[in-house]
């Protein structure tokens, strides 16, 4: 809402200087965002929010700067209309449902000559960036910004003669709007109609056939109200908005509607000339006024003041409110009908302390004994990310939006569809996702594009899926890895080429620091592998295909991801920690390097070996590992360590010979594996 | 055995000695189990009784001297490997493994949080489908109301009243239904609105939610919590001021500025020239959501407040694009 300096002092007396004024509008609500000089005046921009229709208005500010300043409003002239003659049964107003229509008034004014504005006028819409049209249009807009009221003249002479009709349109009723567009109309939308056809598009937009134009010579004047609901739901099938839309579906005061169209027909005779021959309104509601209970010194504690009832009763007075003490701390106070947003005492409470002034309210502590709710999952889940950026890893925040056509070439085709959304601004945004992979390798491809050699990415995130009635939502998390990573060592430079190996150390040491430890990656195929914990699949890591990488035009290189399901995760969580006691005695330590069928599953092996050189074998681990040109084909080399140890003395190698022999034999014997 | 000539071999073979090895040959040889000390020591029962005791001075004489030598050499081992030490050239580069960063919106989120925790909050979050009435009606926004138009939201295609939740208010629903009061909670979380991307526009964002209630909170108290959440973040001279505004869901309500972070106040690019920089909106629970949610307003009041993430990431570190957040490019991730 735009406003001059000027045009608020015709109804307010201002002794503050326009920066001044602003400041104090500002913190009163009515946020000031730009103060502009412009040719003498001065330009406010002032954000209006919601609630506040009746500040759409020259009036409805200054009636604000009034209050908060503490001067009077200078009232618009309501002295009653006297049209001069005719009979009112010369037009007729048909409203088919009062319900679209709550007030129609029109005015007929005859003989008036249309012509260029007067200086003043045009001047003063230009300076709040309307344009000029002529003068009957340019008054109608100078009431509409000064009252609030939207009004429409149509061209007398250019409607079926004496007859107004409100009623919704036809389907598919074509209609040339005033911009020379045609719309097709729908029953949604409600029109002004003589009885061949509509007119206007009611509180949207008039018509071409019916505009007031320089050949004009007689007019009729509307002033009207329609329901805020149906003007939102024309606004939003015709696809625009008007100043005259945006006020109608804010809600009109229904008592401004007569003083403005006074004020507009009593304009047109002193500037455009003619004669207003006949007023006459239709569907005028009974106005209740309520009345709202004020109690004080509810009202101070709600905001922490010591607000004494005479200064609330005066800043509400002087906002437009009747005010009655009832009692020692009550008010009674009467809503005038330009604030329909006010229906409970927490809104007379909040007028009260925008007067009073928000910045005046002290700032106190609350003394409360709130509940604690623990919260162990998301603890949990900050334990992932600080261990993973401890791991190296860097975490991505990526649209939980995306493209069909990026998944599909992710997933295989017996996977449920994903969720689609209703109404996405573009393709990126057509689904839910049901996977972090996808995202993650498109992230991973940005970055190959800005020469990065090395990415190890991670998001934690929720991911979707469900049927046609209900949506499951789950915590999961993902990490890709593509690249290799340098590290400038003594040696000289080490490249490290990621791999599968990469994703299991890390979930390895994930694990490890939540204290899982029953969990398990078994091959699905030769690119996927699943990860399970306590026999539960909780997720997949894999090396993506080719599809998805020519997808995402990632060439060359490998990408490695995973994705894994916290929710699952967390319920094998162990935090708790028990001391186990150092070994008292040292350990005798045994490599054996061995060859086996490539697919011997190596765990089996380890487990086998553990059983047999129970209980003074410790620990069996790989050392190394070979697959090449220097073994068998078909064959894997691999070095184990054995730790011996004993709780109660030092072994000796006499000891410890003939147990490695006896470990080393299950190798050879149910592994078949060849010593090295 | 002279004593005179084993004194003089010492110093002669003492000089000779560059390694510890043989430094540790030279103290066997001399003072091992077989060595020259222990062979002159066997030698005091076989004098003279009258020269036993001078002998078994110039004995022990000849071990000390020999012990100070060996600490001697020993010392000049360590001093010249120190020396080693120091002729490592620092300019090349140290040898770690690269930390790894958490994205900045992680990072504000936590910092937030945690300043809220301290005041008594618990955090919780709450999912990110949700429905029209946890959304809309349970806040006190009706469905056909221009102050919906601020909250445009994606819903989904086939699952009816279900929609993609536009601001995390409604885990307040989700929260006052489960629990009674007292209850002070914030919410941090992704929020979705359909709207252009741009340098500060993003279809995705996140927000933090708090809210408190209780019987007597007032909105002072809501003046103190953030006032100290704006001091912990922004830096004590920060300033605040609550201007009233409209949200359906709190009434009063208030928008929050804090001083212009960039020019203190005085007016900048970045803030408009106005010297003030929006950062929250905030306000006095409505009575209309306790009713909502089964609480009685005569007995409790609430405030709540909300802010975008975002947002302020970009005043804390100075961002001027908010597409940067979820690019994720390595050169941006790694400076924080």
């Amino acid at each position: 809402m735009k406003v001059t300096y000027n045009w608020l002092k015709d109804f307010v007396s201002i002794k503050l200087k326009p920066q001044a004024l602003a400041d104090k509008l500002t913190m009163a609500g009515l946020e000031v965002v730009s103060l502009e000089e412009k040719s003498g005046d001065w330009v406010f921009e002032i954000e209006i929010t919601s609630n506040r229709p009746d500040w759409l208005s020259v009036i409805g500010i200054a009636r604000e700067i009034a209050a908060i300043t503490g001067s009077k409003l200078k009232a618009p002239d309501k002295t009653p209309f006297k049209a001069q003659k005719g009979k009112l049964a010369d037009l007729k107003i048909e409203i088919h449902d009062k319900k679209d229509c709550y007030l129609y008034s029109a005015k007929i004014i005859e003989g008036v000559k249309v012509e260029a504005s007067p200086e003043w006028l045009r001047k003063r819409l230009e300076s709040i960036g309307c344009r000029s049209v002529n003068n009957i249009v340019d008054i109608t807009n100078y009431i509409l910004f000064t009252f609030g009221e939207p009004l429409h003249a149509f061209d007398l002479d250019k409607l079926a003669a004496g007859q107004i009709i409100v009623r919704r349109a036809k389907s598919n009723e074509k209609f040339s709007a005033i911009d020379g567009s045609e719309k097709t109309l729908n029953p949604e939308i409600l029109v002004i109609a003589d009885k061949n056809k509509a007119l206007a598009a009611a509180g949207i937009m008039g018509g071409k056939d019916s505009e007031v134009g320089f050949a004009t010579r007689n007019i009729l004047l509307e002033a009207a109200v329609f329901n805020p609901i149906v003007m939102r739901r024309g606004r939003q099938k015709l696809g625009f908005s008007t100043e005259s839309s945006y006020r109608f579906e804010r809600g009109i005061d229904i008592e401004i509607v007569e003083p403005a169209s006074i004020a507009a027909a009593a304009l047109i005779q002193e500037i455009a000339g003619g004669n207003c021959r006949l007023a006459k309104s239709s569907g005028i509601p009974k106005l209740k006024k309520k009345s709202i209970a004020l109690d004080i010194s509810r009202m101070n504690s709600v905001l922490g003041t010591d607000i004494s009832l005479l200064e609330a009763k005066r800043d509400l007075g002087n906002l437009g409110f009747q005010v009655k003490q009832k009692a020692a701390h009550n008010l009674s106070v009467t809503i005038p009908s330009h604030r329909a947003d006010v229906n409970l005492e927490v809104d007379l409470i909040e007028e009260v302390a925008r007067i009073f002034g928000y910045d005046r309210i002290p700032q106190s502590l609350p003394c409360v004994r709130t509940q604690v709710l623990l919260n162990p999952q998301r603890d949990f889940i900050d334990l992932v990310r600080q261990t993973l950026v401890g791991l190296g890893l860097n975490e991505a925040i990526t649209y939980t939006l995306t493209d069909k056509s990026l998944l599909e070439s992710f997933i295989g085709p017996d996977e449920p569809p994903a969720i689609e959304i209703l109404n996405p601004l573009s393709q990126d945004q057509e689904i839910l996702r049901p996977h972090l992979i996808p995202s993650l390798a498109r992230c991973i491809a940005y970055n190959l594009n800005q020469k990065e050699e090395y990415i190890n990415i991670f998001e934690i995130s929720h991911v979707f899926s469900g049927d046609k009635a209900s949506v499951k939502e789950g915590t999961f998390l993902g990490i890709g890895l593509c690249g290799s990573r340098a590290m400038l060592m003594r040696q000289g430079l080490v490249r490290d080429e990621v791999s599968l190996l990469h994703l299991k150390g890390i979930l390895e040491s994930l694990f490890m620091r939540v204290g899982i430890k029953d969990y398990a990656f078994s091959a699905i195929n030769a690119q996927a592998t699943a990860i399970s914990i306590g026999k539960e699949p909780v997720g997949l890591m894999l090396k993506l295909r080719k599809a998805a990488l020519d997808r995402l035009q990632i060439k060359n290189k490998d990408v490695f991801a995973l994705e894994l399901s916290l929710e699952k995760m967390f319920k094998h969580v162990n935090l708790d920690k028990t001391f186990q006691g150092l070994p008292r005695y040292p350990a005798i330590v045994r490599d054996t390097s061995i060859i086996v069928r490539e697919g011997t599953a190596v765990k089996e092996l380890l487990a086998a070996m553990q059983e047999k050189g129970q209980p003074l074998l410790r620990q069996a681990r790989i050392v190394d590992y070979y697959q090449g040109q220097q073994i068998p084909p078909g064959t894997k080399s691999i070095t184990i360590s054995c730790l011996y140890r004993s709780d109660d003395k030092t072994l000796t190698e006499a000891e410890i010979n003939p147990l490695h022999s006896a470990v080393c034999r299950v190798l050879t014997e149910r592994f078949s594996a060849k010593m090295r | 055995m002279d004593i005179n000539a084993v004194k003089t071999q010492i110093s002669q073979e003492i000089g000779n000695i560059i390694t510890p090895e043989k430094l540790e040959e030279f103290r066997v040889k001399y003072l091992g189990r077989k060595g020259v000390v222990t062979q002159l020591t066997g030698f005091i029962p076989s004098l003279p009784p009258e020269e036993r005791a001078s002998f078994g001075q110039q004995v022990n004489a000849l071990k000390n001297q020999i012990l100070s030598l060996i600490s001697e050499k020993q010392n000049s081992f360590t001093s010249n490997i120190e020396e080693r030490v120091e002729s490592t050239d620092m300019d090349f580069p140290g040898i770690a493994q690269e930390l790894g960063h958490l994205h900045p919106l992680t990072q504000v989120t936590s910092e937030i949080c945690d300043i809220f925790i301290r005041l008594g909050f618990s955090v919780v979050e709450g999912p990110e489908v949700e429905t029209e009435y946890n959304n809309f009606t349970g806040l006190n926004i009706p469905l056909e109301h221009p102050s919906r138009d601020v909250f445009d939201t994606f819903y989904l295609k086939t699952q009816e009243k279900l929609l993609l939740r536009s601001h995390t208010s409604p885990v307040q629903i989700r929260m006052m239904k489960a629990h009674k009061p007292p209850l002070a909670v914030v919410v941090p979380g992704r929020v979705y609105r359909p709207d252009a991307v741009d340098a500060s526009h993003s279809f995705m964002f996140h927000q933090i939610e708090g809210f408190m209630v209780a019987e007597e909170i007032k909105f002072s108290d809501l003046k103190g919590v953030l006032g100290a959440f704006a001091r912990a973040v922004f830096g004590e001279d920060i300033k605040m001021r609550f201007r009233p505004h409209f949200f359906p869901f709190t009434e009063p309500s208030a928008e929050v500025d804090i001083s212009c972070i960039i020019c203190k106040g005085k007016g900048c690019s970045v803030c408009g020239r106005k010297g003030w920089l929006e950062i929250l909106g905030s306000g006095m629970i409505h009575p209309n959501v306790f009713k909502h949610v089964g609480y009685d307003p005569k007995k409790y009041t609430g405030f709540a407040f909300g802010m975008g993430v975002e947002r302020i990431a970009m005043l804390k570190y100075g961002i001027n694009d908010i597409r940067l957040f979820f690019e994720n490019d390595l050169r941006f991730l790694k400076q924080f």
